[in-house]
């Protein structure tokens, strides 16, 4: 079979113009418009470093950063941790499991704005979270879950959560069933419960795909951007706002386009800088 | 992956092909973002305007599907007289419209006659993006408006006039007799001034568990309250923040007030109007403070309330304004078709269409001639809330103004409506005393200001 050397190229081509189209040229533009004063109005002007300057003092972007990284610490553990024992629920052969496997992956395709909204309603004082709490004798007064300072951020990220579940025991379960049944077996035999069996043979196991899911959340948490704009808006009292937000107001609100971009650049190294330590912390252990 | 062959000349031939193939990669991935580039630097095919038929894009802000028939059979008469201009209508909700606007100006694809209200309007006019519409009409054809529509679109040094007034509408009162007669209230008697709204709402709180009150804080909204309240926003020259005296300070301390006794809903903080709307139609609250023309929305999807529904002037303060919001028409310069907008735009406000369009919802016309039509000055046999809400705002209308002006400040409006609305959450919150509130919200606005000149 002679292969025309273009061939693989042209294959490859459509998708290169997609990812040049709305990945690399924006990134590039992005990184040279951190550099100018540009907002839309008038031609881009060179000021060199002071976007990063100024942003280096802006106390909102350290107020927004400081929130991204508090989504990082919460909301990474969980989503890494949580769909584990959800893929090992799942993973079962009885009847009906596709109908459960299913349903926890439904709020993955929900839209954010059906999501957001009816969010909105349970976190409302006289809503059904508080209810249940108020049932459970948990708390004595309703919680002001998007009104208060102290608590906007934790309501966002129990909806981020609740929402990546479902993605991410999906990545789980593929992975679980490449584990062989003699593993599971052997085992047996040799007497282990149900938590030896998870902790020494699942989770080693799973390593890879911890690895992906790991890296996937952290930036995907870092990036964290429709739940915030949804349900809160970033209040009170900026008490919400991540990094992503920030940008979008300060590009799309105050058409500050250039210091927006430069914030973007700072985003930008900061997942990157995140993607490679998980790399080789989580990598390290499995030569990947 | 690489093939171990005996051969040592076919893994020569390997690792060339894999590396030319690389490089060929890194080449495509390069031609295709010169591509792009290319691309968005050349300017997009226009209408070339010397063909015989125009077509010019009009945008609206969320008239759809309310008063859809009503601009489409507009949109058909004026093409009917106009054979060669064809209108494409294109209907824009409210919370897209600023932006979608700022993107189209910005990437050279603007439409040709929008409906803008003014605040949406700021950023266009500090780029000087707008016709001059003080050039490009006539004397006469600008004297057939209320003078207070024209000014709302005139910047502050009054040299340029970037909008045609569309349609005007009053701040009134909603409010719930049902509610009201539950309390013990008398319906008959709500209350015109934000003082007695509070104590309304402490009898409506205690009888009935309801929230009285829903003043809604966003946009403009604080800003429109303080002058309400007596404060003026800036001084005479639009220089320094003016609202840090004692009527300003109880304006503060009037809603901090309200949040902390749980006076008005704890959401009123990070919800906007149209929630506002939401609680008033599912019968949650017993006064709403709104534009007249939100009681379709309410007739339509709360028809109990709606019936239960009086209307009365809007609620003030000591300064005894009301406020006058305009929705007008503005033709972005970019525009092939500035003749044919502006027919459009004159078309759109004559008498004729402008009283038709009142009969469909509580607005007024911007045109002087329309309002002395029967409809704005008779009340009918039996009058609907809809109509004594006319009624109430046509008289009104001569003591209304748009309360807000920026005086020239216009590029850093919503940062202004940011800096004071903050304030007045940490106010609320109880994160500040009142007093050091106000003080912050002015050394922000003339932090703002000063950087602004």
């Amino acid at each position: 079979m002679k292969h025309h050397p273009l061939t693989p190229l042209l294959f490859l081509l459509p998708g290169c113009i997609i990812l040049g189209t709305f990945i690399f040229y924006p990134t590039i533009n992005a990184i040279w418009l951190s550099f100018t004063n540009y907002n839309i109005v008038d031609k881009p002007k060179y000021v060199g470093l002071e976007n990063y300057n100024q942003l280096f003092h802006d106390s909102m972007f350290w107020y927004s950063l400081y929130h991204t990284i508090i989504y990082l610490i919460c909301v990474v553990p969980a989503l890494v941790i949580l769909p584990i024992f959800l893929a090992i629920l799942v993973n079962r052969k009885i009847k009906g499991i596709a109908f459960f496997r299913s349903v926890y992956y439904i709020p993955v395709v929900t839209s954010i704005v059906v999501v957001g909204i009816t969010w909105d309603w349970l976190y409302k004082d006289n809503g059904l979270l508080n209810y249940i709490l108020q049932l459970l004798n948990l708390i004595n007064q309703p919680i002001h879950w998007l009104t208060s300072t102290s608590t906007s951020l934790i309501a966002v990220m129990l909806v981020t959560i609740w929402k990546g579940l479902g993605y991410y025991m999906v990545i789980y379960l593929a992975g679980l069933q490449s584990i062989p049944d003699e593993l599971y077996e052997a085992a047996e035999i040799d007497g282990a419960n149900s938590w030896k069996k998870t902790t020494r043979i699942i989770f080693p196991l799973l390593m890879p795909s911890i690895l992906i899911v790991s890296i996937m959340s952290s930036i995907a948490a870092m990036k964290v951007f429709e739940e915030i704009y949804v349900i809160t808006g970033g209040g009170p009292l900026h008490s919400s706002e991540t990094l992503v937000f920030y940008i979008f107001k300060e590009a799309f609100d105050k058409l500050n386009m250039g210091y927006a971009s430069a914030a973007g650049v700072i985003l930008f190294l900061i997942t990157l800088a995140l993607s490679v330590a998980n790399l080789k912390i989580l990598g390290k252990e499995n030569n990947i | 992956m690489i093939l171990i062959l005996p051969d040592g000349k076919q893994i020569n031939k390997e690792v060339n092909r894999e590396m030319k193939f690389r490089s060929l990669f890194i080449i495509m991935l390069l031609l295709s973002m010169i591509f792009v580039s290319a691309c968005s630097n050349s300017k997009g095919t226009q209408n070339e305007g010397a063909n015989k038929k125009e077509t010019i894009e009009f945008w609206t802000m969320q008239l759809k599907p309310t008063f859809t028939d009503y601009i489409q059979n507009m949109i058909n008469d004026f093409e009917s007289k106009n054979p060669n201009i064809k209108v494409n209508w294109v209907d824009v909700p409210a919370s897209d419209l600023q932006q979608k606007m700022l993107s189209a100006v910005s990437s050279k694809t603007a439409p040709d006659l929008v409906n803008l209200p003014v605040g949406f309007a700021t950023k266009l006019v500090s780029m000087d993006a707008l016709v001059h519409i003080n050039e490009a009409l006539t004397k006469e054809q600008q004297d057939q408006y209320f003078a207070g529509g024209l000014k709302a679109y005139t910047t502050y040094d009054s040299k340029v006039t970037y909008g045609i007034p569309w349609y005007l509408s009053i701040e009134e009162t909603l409010y719930n007799a049902e509610i009201f007669k539950k309390a013990g209230l008398d319906p008959n008697n709500p209350p015109k001034t934000f003082e007695e709204a509070a104590e309304v709402a402490k009898v409506i709180k205690e009888k009935t568990g309801k929230y009285g009150f829903y003043p809604s804080l966003d946009l403009s909204l604080p800003l429109r309250y303080m002058v309400m309240f007596g404060a003026p926003l800036l001084n005479e020259d639009g220089t320094k923040a003016a609202f840090n005296t004692p009527e300003g300070l109880h304006m503060f301390q009037y809603f901090t007030d309200l949040y902390k006794n749980d006076l008005i809903p704890h959401s009123i903080i990070t919800d906007d109007e149209r929630k506002g709307i939401d609680e008033y139609a599912a019968g949650n609250i017993a006064i709403f403070s709104t534009g007249p023309q939100y009681l379709t929305q309410i007739k339509e999807n709360a028809p109990d309330v709606y019936k239960d529904t009086l209307t009365s002037e809007g609620i003030t303060g000591k300064s005894g304004l009301h406020n006058m919001s305009v929705q007008g028409l503005v033709i972005p310069k970019q525009s092939k078709h500035q003749k044919a907008a502006i027919k459009l735009a004159l078309f759109i406000t004559n008498p004729k269409n402008e009283v038709e369009f009142s009969k469909l919802t509580t607005i007024y016309p911007s045109n002087k001639k329309a309002i002395e039509d029967p409809y704005f000055t008779q009340l009918p046999k039996n009058p609907e809330p809809t109509d004594r809400a006319r009624i109430t705002g046509a008289k009104e209308l001569e003591n209304s103004e748009v309360l807000v002006d920026f005086k020239g400040n216009t590029a850093v409006a919503n940062e202004l409506q940011q800096a004071l609305f903050d304030a007045l959450q940490k106010s609320m919150l109880g994160k500040l005393s009142p007093k050091e509130a106000v003080q912050e919200a002015e050394s922000n606005w003339n932090k703002i200001l000063e950087n602004n000149k």
